[in-house]
Order: structure tokens, then C-alpha cells, then sequence
């Protein structure tokens, strides 16, 4: 079976040659074949033969193809990287290479690595040795201070997924086919025909497509899996909450203060204070105003209006609207403090063209400012989601401590529960690489799909 | 010139970094310390540092840093240092990361239900962490002039840190669950006396639902597994085989036992009536105080280690008191109740002066009187049988019989495995499978059984897989 991958490796990497350069030689076939088979051995090299080992189950192969494949294509990328400088290809690259050999630098090579050094040493030291000690993790059954460790190989990983190795695969090729459908039928209809318009919905659900495919194919629980599926769905809806919240609201509140008021720095700066609150203080003065025995809100609801408020953490849609609003308040003003800056930057002078051509407010807001603030919103969206993926722990162990019943338990507080309060060193790690992969494949998706409608002016 | 003042000021920050660097050595870490006590044959005036992380950070802290104090001003050459930390597990973390880097403290502050989790952790050496508090005493009745009190110390708490024969750690802060009655509500609804089984309780809720003005719910105890363990010890049922890890290692849980069931049922039809007030959150130890303070249940099941306070808060609210025992299931006769708190427990590996020293202050902190003003304190018990005398000789429980009650109820128990407490690996982990599915059966209205069978499936997992780490 690992031979079999291999092979398909070696096979599969001259292709990507032929794809990606005109005319090959048979020296650049032969690199591309080797490196293929290298980068796909990377993962059995580091790991063993475990994953193809008497007793382990389809998934824990599909896992082990994964990763070779994504050995190999890394590889491969890198190589066409190094190909593209020989060609001179890297025009951008290739000249800053050279205005750095002949600029000011011209004091030999080792002089930038010994200024980086420090750098690196830190990045090294409390960065990347981390970050390998958590694969390493990930693939053992441990627990702080135990004598001893057990390898599972990918046991920390496949218990978290449903056990059919096949419907593993379906879900997100069907996900994969969706989109590229979408895609197609959007380049074959005109605009403004009924076709482009049932082209854009298709386009927003084979979108969603993904998220759906991913729900599936985590495991409900049951039958020694764990239930992650419930945490990723926690996930998603409050991640999503959050940025939408923190955004949105963000946006409404800068507009609004951009305006020309008496004291408006006075206030503005009362708007960004939020953000110089720590989440855990966040999670504490909701938690003071929503608690429902001792909480602000609910007895002025109480004495004011009569209405008995019901406890928040006991109803799963409560409790997750107030993780939202908490977190969601907080990044609100830093959101603001960067949506002011940006407003400055929207071109009077457009404006006042709009005005003149009777643009209303609206259109203006929708036509002029949006697209010039653009670059911001994208810069917002990954610290957006940075935030509500790591920062909402403090907050959610203050406010419902992933009450009720597990639904504001998140990705990042199933992390600690599991690896830090419960000890369980190897499942922590696993799905904190989990996460990993997950903020990685955002933020490419992000910078391929969103990149490209971001505007920064010029030319 | 300019260059011979930035020299100087070099020199100067050189100096007084190394100068920190110094200090920072001679007061941090038993082990260098001790070490250099050794080799230079201690000088008089010399001062050998114990380190003691304690679990606490409010007011249970300060009373810990007062007794230090006075300890080390009657012992001028050990210096006790008390280092507060948010929770237990916190010390745990810090005591593992020490112990890897060979600096560790001389004590650390442990709960009860990690007993068997600091039994067998080992340092990188392959040697256990922990030294025994009885072998280490060696059979002496004093120690640089502090009697031993190990012997006194109340069998309840005894027996449960009892591991093969030897008694392992200090006890200091044990508690065990009673019942506190809002007496005027009570009262309201024609109940002279607490309810003291689970019928008697539902009944009393009915009574008190049926109030005109009476409070929103009935009745409140924090969602946490001890409650439950302490429901298995009234009802004899075991949590885990080899009479619950005492006779050998526990290799099986149960957690579908008839007990765990009519326990769970019974709390389950609680909630379904609208009696029992569940805060939202786990381990709620705020929460349902406040509830009680408030006004909102009449009864509050919970640690006697807050019988002090929640005394004095009820009488200062304006309401009166009552403080009973733990409500048990009145159709299987009672077994008994176990005690639930924390330990303190002496690092391995420590050189005879500091091994010393540390064992006079560990007697000396629960001496009679220690142990007696830390039980005014707080509730915790009185841990010794000498405290508890003298307790009696100065009227105190006369004067304050609710805080006798805990321990009518300990000495109430039968010795049996199953009133002892279960010593289990993962035991942590264990108790959160126990309160997520306690949460998920009262929030999400599920089959007791049902959710009991998967908690059962987690919790064996959880365990199978500690054993293949620790075990044998």
C-alpha cells in the first residue's frame, strides 16, 4: 500500500513538470519524479509504517495519503519555485535578489543571517520547536508527567471523524465539485440574465458546501469517537458571530462617528476602549450583567418591566449570542479604531462628484466607500478571525464555562479542557493541529478569493 | 569623558544584574539551597527555605501565609515560603515543571480526587515524586520540638489517604457535604425540621412550589462530581472495582450502577418539577450560594468548608439557618459519607535538614490550635481529634453546633470501601465525563440510562488509557 504511493508519486510528478514548464527535459522529469517520491516519503520517514500496519482502518490510510500527497505537492511547488528562478521567470524576486547583492548590502553573505539572528533564535526557540513537538504530540497517547507514551499513529485524528473511509472522501470532492460547477456556470452566463442571478446563489451555496461537507465528515460520537462534530458547529456559528458582529458593527459605529460632531475625539476614544480589555475582563462584566441571580440586565428587566429573563446558559441559542456579543463587543473597537483611520483615506473628491451626480447616501456608502475601504475590511477579516478562533477562551470559561451541554465549546476550549485541565496531552495536540491546518486553509482561501477584490488604489 | 560615563553606567547595570541574579538563587528552590547548606557546613544564621505552593489565593491563603509566619519566627533557621496559586491543578502544572527542571518545592497543596494521579507520578529518574509523610516521621513523636499529631489525625481523613498501608500526606483542608435550610421558608411551608432523605425533600419542594410567595425554585447544589461520589458512599456503591482502588488498582468504572441511576433520577425529577435551580454552569460553587442568599431556593446542598460563612451571611440577610446532613436515599440503608477536600504532600528527594523541617512545620500548621482556628475559620474540620477536644473544652460547638455537623456526619459513616472514596486513575478526567452528562441529562431532558451508558463508555476509555500509561 505505502509502495503503491510512492509509485503514484513518482509517476504523478513529471506531470506537474510538464504542466507547469514549456518544453521540459528529461533531467527536469527526472527531478520532478524524485522529488515527488521524497516529499511523499516525508511523512512515512517521520512517522513509520504505522498508518499501513496490521489493524489500522481505511481512514487511517486516507490520512497517510493525504499527507504524502501534501508532501509531494509541497515539494513539487518549491522545485517549480527553484525552476522559475533559473528561467528568470521570478522577475520581482530575481531583482531584488540582485539589488540586495549589488545595493547597500554588498558586505557579504552571513551578514543579514547574523542581524536576523536574534530573531530567529526567538522564532526558533519559542515558535517552531513548539509547533514540532505538537506533531510529535499529536501522534502519541500521553499526559503530563506520565513515565511513559503510547504511539496511536493518527488514532488522536480518526477519532474524530466519522469511521467510512469512503463517504470521507465524497463529502468534500462532491464540496470541490459544487464550487468549480458554480464557477463554470457563472463564466457561461451573461450578466443581468436570470442564468447569472441562479449562478450567484449557487455560487454563495457551494460556498457553504464546504462547511457542510466538513460537518459531515466529523464524527456525531458514539462507538469510542469523540463528538466533534457538535464543536465544530459551535465553531463555525460562533466564529462567524463574532466576525460578522465585530464587523458589521464595527463599520456602522466608525461610519456614524466619522461624522463631523462636537467632541468627536473625545468619543472616539471612548470607542476604542473596549479593545483594551482583556478577554477574561470581557467574559466577567457580561457575565455581572447577564447572571441571572446577580446579574445588572436581568433584574432591571425585572424591576422595570416585569420580564423574567431566562438564563442564558442554560439555552443554547442565549448562551451563544452572548459568547457573540462579549467577544464581539470587544474587537468592536478595534475595529473601529481601523475603519476611522480608513474613512479618512475614502476620496473627498468622489464623493462630492457622487453627490453632484445625485448619488443617493446609500449608493455612495455602497459604490464609493465600501469598495475604497476594502483592503481594510480584508486585513480585518483575518484578525477577525484570528481573534474569535484563539482569544474567546478567557470569555467563554467566565461567561458559560461551555454550558449548556457543550454547545459555546469552541475548537480553541475543547483544546484546553482536554490538553491542559484534563491532562490529555495527545488529543490537545491533535486538535490544535487541527486548528492549525483550519486557520491555514482560511487564510489561503482568503488571500485567493477575497485578494482579488481588494483594491488598494493606484494604478 | 563621555566615554568613560558610559562604561561606568555598563558597569554598573552588569553589576546589579548579577547582583538579582544572585539574590534570586539564594530564595528560590529548596534544592541549591539546601545544597549549599550542606557543603558549607551551615554557618549559624544560615537559612534553609521550604517552599510550600498552596491552592488558594483569597482569604484561606492569608491564613496560610500568617501560619508560616509564625512558624518561622519560632524556628529562625527554615524560611517558609507560601506561594498562592488559582487552583489546584495549577499547583499540579507548576509542580510538574519544576520537578522536570530540579528545582521543585518542598510541599504542594493536592486535592483528594488526584490522589492516585500524584501516587504515581515519577521523575525523569524513574523515582516517585512524593515521600510519605509516616515514613518520613519514622515513628517520632517530635520534631525540632513540634509534637507529631499524624496520629490523631480523624480516621474519615486517615483512611482515605491511606494508599497500601502508608499514610501518605498531610490532610489540612477536608470537608464533607451537609445540607443548609433556609428555615423561615421552611417554616412558611409548615416544615419544622430539614428533610433528611430524598423523599423528604421532594415533599418539602412540593410544599414550598406551593407557596403564594414563595421562592423560585426549591433547591440548588453545584454540579459537581463529588456530589455524586458523596450520594455512592450513603448508598455502599462502589465507583470502581478492587473495592473502589483500595485493596489494588482500579481498573474498571461504574457509572451505570443502580445508585449512580436512582441518584441521578432523582435529581433529574428535581429539575423536570421545577425544584431544583440549576445555575447553567459547572463546579458552581458561587452560584448557588448566591442563590441561596438571595432568596431564590430554600435549601443549598454543599461543602461544610463554608459553614462559617453561609452561617453568618444567612443570619445577616435577616433569615435563619439551618445546617443538616446531606439528604440520603431513604429505601437502602446509609452507609456513610466521605470527605472531599485537599492534601499537602512532602517532594521525595530532600536532604535531611529541609526533609526535617518541613515535617515540624507540617505538624506544627495542624497542630491543636492551628487546626482549631482554621476550622473557626473556615469549616473545614477540625482535623485532629485533639483539635476537636479542644473545640469542646472552649464551648465552641455549643456555641456554633452547625459546625459540628460535618463531623457527626463523618464519624456517622461505616469504614467500607465504598464510604472511603473511590481512588481512581484519571479521576479528573472522570468527573467531567460525570458533570457534562449530569448537564446534558438536566439541560437537554435526556434518558438517565441512556447518557449514563455513554458516559460509562468515555469514562472506562479514559481510564483503559491512563492504566496503559501508569499501570503496572
Amino acid at each position: 500500500m505505502l509502495i503503491l504511493g510512492l509509485v503514484i508519486a513518482a509517476v504523478l510528478g513529471p506531470l506537474y513538470v510538464w504542466q507547469n514548464n514549456d518544453n521540459p527535459t528529461v533531467k527536469r522529469y527526472g527531478i520532478g519524479s524524485a522529488v515527488a517520491v521524497l516529499g511523499a516519503a516525508a511523512t512515512p520517514l517521520a512517522m513509520g509504517r504505522c498508518a499501513f500496519e496490521e489493524g489500522s482502518s481505511g481512514v487511517d490510510h486516507l490520512l497517510a495519503y493525504s499527507l504524502m500527497a501534501g508532501g509531494a505537492w509541497l515539494g513539487l511547488i518549491v522545485l517549480q519555485f527553484l525552476f522559475d528562478r533559473v528561467d528568470g521567470k521570478a522577475a520581482e524576486g530575481a531583482a531584488m535578489a540582485g539589488e540586495i547583492r549589488t545595493g547597500g548590502f554588498r558586505m557579504g553573505w552571513w551578514v543579514p543571517w547574523v542581524l536576523l539572528s536574534p530573531t530567529l533564535i526567538i522564532l526558533i526557540v519559542f515558535l517552531y520547536l513548539p509547533a514540532i513537538q505538537t506533531f510529535t504530540l499529536s501522534t502519541k497517547l500521553t499526559r503530563l508527567g506520565a513515565p511513559k507514551s503510547v504511539d496511536v499513529c493518527f488514532g488522536n485524528f480518526t477519532e474524530l471523524l466519522i469511521t467510512d473511509p469512503w463517504k470521507l472522501v465524497a463529502y468534500p470532492l462532491l464540496a470541490v465539485a459544487a464550487i468549480y460547477g458554480a464557477r463554470f456556470w457563472l463564466h457561461h452566463s451573461s450578466p443581468n440574465t436570470w442564468s447569472r442571478k441562479g449562478a450567484d446563489v449557487a455560487s454563495v451555496f457551494a460556498m457553504l458546501s464546504i462547511f457542510v461537507a466538513l460537518y459531515a465528515m466529523f464524527s456525531p460520537g458514539g462507538g469510542g469517537q469523540v463528538a466533534y462534530r457538535p464543536v465544530y458547529l459551535n465553531t463555525v456559528i460562533i466564529t462567524l458571530g463574532i466576525v460578522a458582529f465585530g464587523m458589521i458593527g464595527g463599520l456602522a459605529v466608525a461610519y456614524l462617528a466619522f461624522r463631523k460632531i462636537r467632541g468627536a475625539t473625545v468619543y472616539r476614544t471612548f470607542l476604542i476602549w473596549p479593545y483594551a480589555i482583556s478577554p477574561a475582563v470581557a467574559g466577567v462584566l457580561f457575565f455581572m450583567i447577564f447572571d441571572p441571580t446577580a446579574g445588572i440586565f436581568t433584574h432591571l428587566m425585572d424591576s422595570w418591566f416585569g420580564i423574567d429573563v431566562p438564563n442564558y446558559r442554560e439555552n443554547a441559542v442565549l448562551a451563544q449570542a452572548s459568547i457573540i456579543l462579549a467577544s464581539g463587543w470587544k474587537i468592536l473597537g478595534y475595529n473601529i479604531l481601523f475603519y476611522l483611520a480608513g474613512l479618512q483615506t475614502v476620496s473627498l473628491d468622489q464623493i462630492e462628484a457622487a453627490v453632484l451626480d445625485g448619488a443617493s447616501t446609500w449608493q455612495r456608502f455602497t459604490k464609493i466607500v465600501l469598495p475604497a475601504l476594502s483592503p481594510i475590511t480584508f486585513f480585518l477579516l483575518v484578525t477577525n478571525l484570528v481573534y474569535a478562533f484563539f482569544e474567546v477562551y478567557a470569555t467563554i470559561d467566565f461567561m458559560t464555562k461551555g454550558a449548556p451541554a457543550g454547545k459555546t465549546s469552541v475548537a480553541i476550549y475543547e483544546i484546553i479542557r482536554i490538553g491542559v485541565k484534563n491532562g490529555d496531552l495527545g488529543r490537545g495536540a491533535a486538535q490544535s493541529v487541527l486548528l492549525f491546518v483550519a486557520v491555514i486553509a482560511i487564510t489561503l482561501w482568503q488571500f485567493r478569493s477575497t485578494g482579488e477584490r481588494v483594491t488598494y488604489g493606484g494604478a | 569623558m563621555k566615554g568613560l560615563l558610559r562604561y561606568l553606567v555598563l558597569l554598573a547595570v552588569v553589576v546589579l544584574v548579577a547582583a538579582a541574579c544572585s539574590s534570586d538563587d539564594s530564595d528560590s528552590g529548596t534544592t541549591t539551597t539546601a545544597a549549599s547548606t550542606e557543603t558549607t557546613a551551615a554557618p549559624s544564621g544560615d537559612v534553609t527555605t521550604i517552599d510550600f505552593w498552596v491552592g488558594f489565593t483569597d482569604y484561606r491563603l492569608d491564613w496560610s501565609k500568617e501560619t508560616a509566619a509564625a512558624f518561622n519566627a519560632a524556628h529562625p533557621e527554615y524560611n517558609v515560603q507560601v506561594t498562592g496559586f488559582k487552583a489546584y491543578n495549577d499547583v499540579w502544572d507548576a509542580t510538574v515543571l519544576a520537578v522536570d527542571s530540579g528545582q521543585p518545592p518542598a510541599l504542594i497543596h493536592f486535592f483528594e480526587a488526584a490522589t492516585r494521579q500524584a501516587l504515581d507520578a515519577v521523575t525523569p529518574d524513574g523515582d516517585p515524586y512524593f515521600k510519605s509523610v509516616t515514613d518520613a516521621v519514622a515513628g517520632r513523636t517530635e520534631i525540632l520540638g513540634e509534637p507529631v499529631i499524624l496520629d490523631s489525625v480523624i480516621s474519615a481523613a486517615r483512611n482515605y489517604y491511606t494508599v497500601n498501608g502508608s499514610f501518605y500526606s498531610m490532610p489540612w483542608n477536608t470537608s464533607s457535604t451537609v445540607m443548609f435550610s433556609n428555615m423561615d421558608m421552611l417554616k412558611a411551608a409548615g416544615i419544622t425540621e430539614p428533610p433528611a432523605t430524598w423523599a423528604e425533600v421532594t415533599a418539602a419542594c412540593d410544599a414550598i412550589a406551593a407557596l403564594a410567595d414563595g421562592p423560585s425554585s426549591c433547591i440548588t447544589w453545584p454540579n459537581h462530581s463529588w456530589f455524586v461520589e458523596q450520594s455512592l458512599g450513603q448508598q455502599g456503591e462502589l465507583l470502581a472495582n478492587a473495592d473502589n482502588g483500595r485493596t489494588g488498582r482500579a481498573t474498571e468504572v461504574y457509572l451505570e450502577s443502580p445508585g449512580m441511576l436512582a441518584y441521578l433520577e432523582w435529581w433529574k425529577s428535581l429539575s423536570d418539577a421545577g425544584h431544583y435551580l440549576y445555575t447553567g454552569v459547572q463546579r458552581d460553587w458561587d452560584g448557588t450560594t448566591a442563590a441561596f442568599y438571595a432568596g431564590d431556593v430554600a435549601m443549598l446542598i454543599y461543602s461544610s468548608s463554608d459553614t462559617t460563612a453561609i452561617n453568618e451571611t444567612g443570619t445577616e440577610s435577616g433569615f435563619e439557618v439551618a445546617t443538616t446532613f446531606m439528604p440520603r436515599n431513604g429505601d437502602v440503608d446509609y452507609v456513610g459519607n466521605l470527605i472531599g477536600g485537599a492534601t499537602i504532600w512532602m517532594l521525595g528527594g530532600l536532604d535531611q535538614v529541609t526533609e526535617d523541617g518541613t515535617l515540624a512545620f507540617l505538624n506544627f500548621f495542624s497542630n491543636p490550635e492551628n487546626a482549631a482556628a482554621w476550622h473557626q475559620l473556615t469549616g473545614y474540620e477540625a482535623i485532629t481529634t485533639e483539635a476537636i477536644d479542644l473545640l469542646v473544652s472552649e464551648g465552641f460547638y455549643d456555641e456554633n453546633p452547625a459546625n459540628k455537623v460535618a463531623s457527626d456526619q463523618l464519624a456517622a459513616a461505616k469504614n467500607t470501601p465504598a464510604s472511603l472514596g473511590a481512588l481512581l486513575g484519571n479521576f479528573v478526567g472522570i468527573r467531567d465525563v460525570i458533570t457534562i452528562a449530569i448537564e446534558d441529562i438536566l439541560v437537554n431532558d435526556l434518558d438517565v440510562a441512556t447518557r449514563m451508558a455513554l458516559a460509562q463508555e468515555e469514562a472506562q476509555k479514559s481510564l483503559d488509557e491512563y492504566e496503559s500509561l501508569f499501570g503496572g
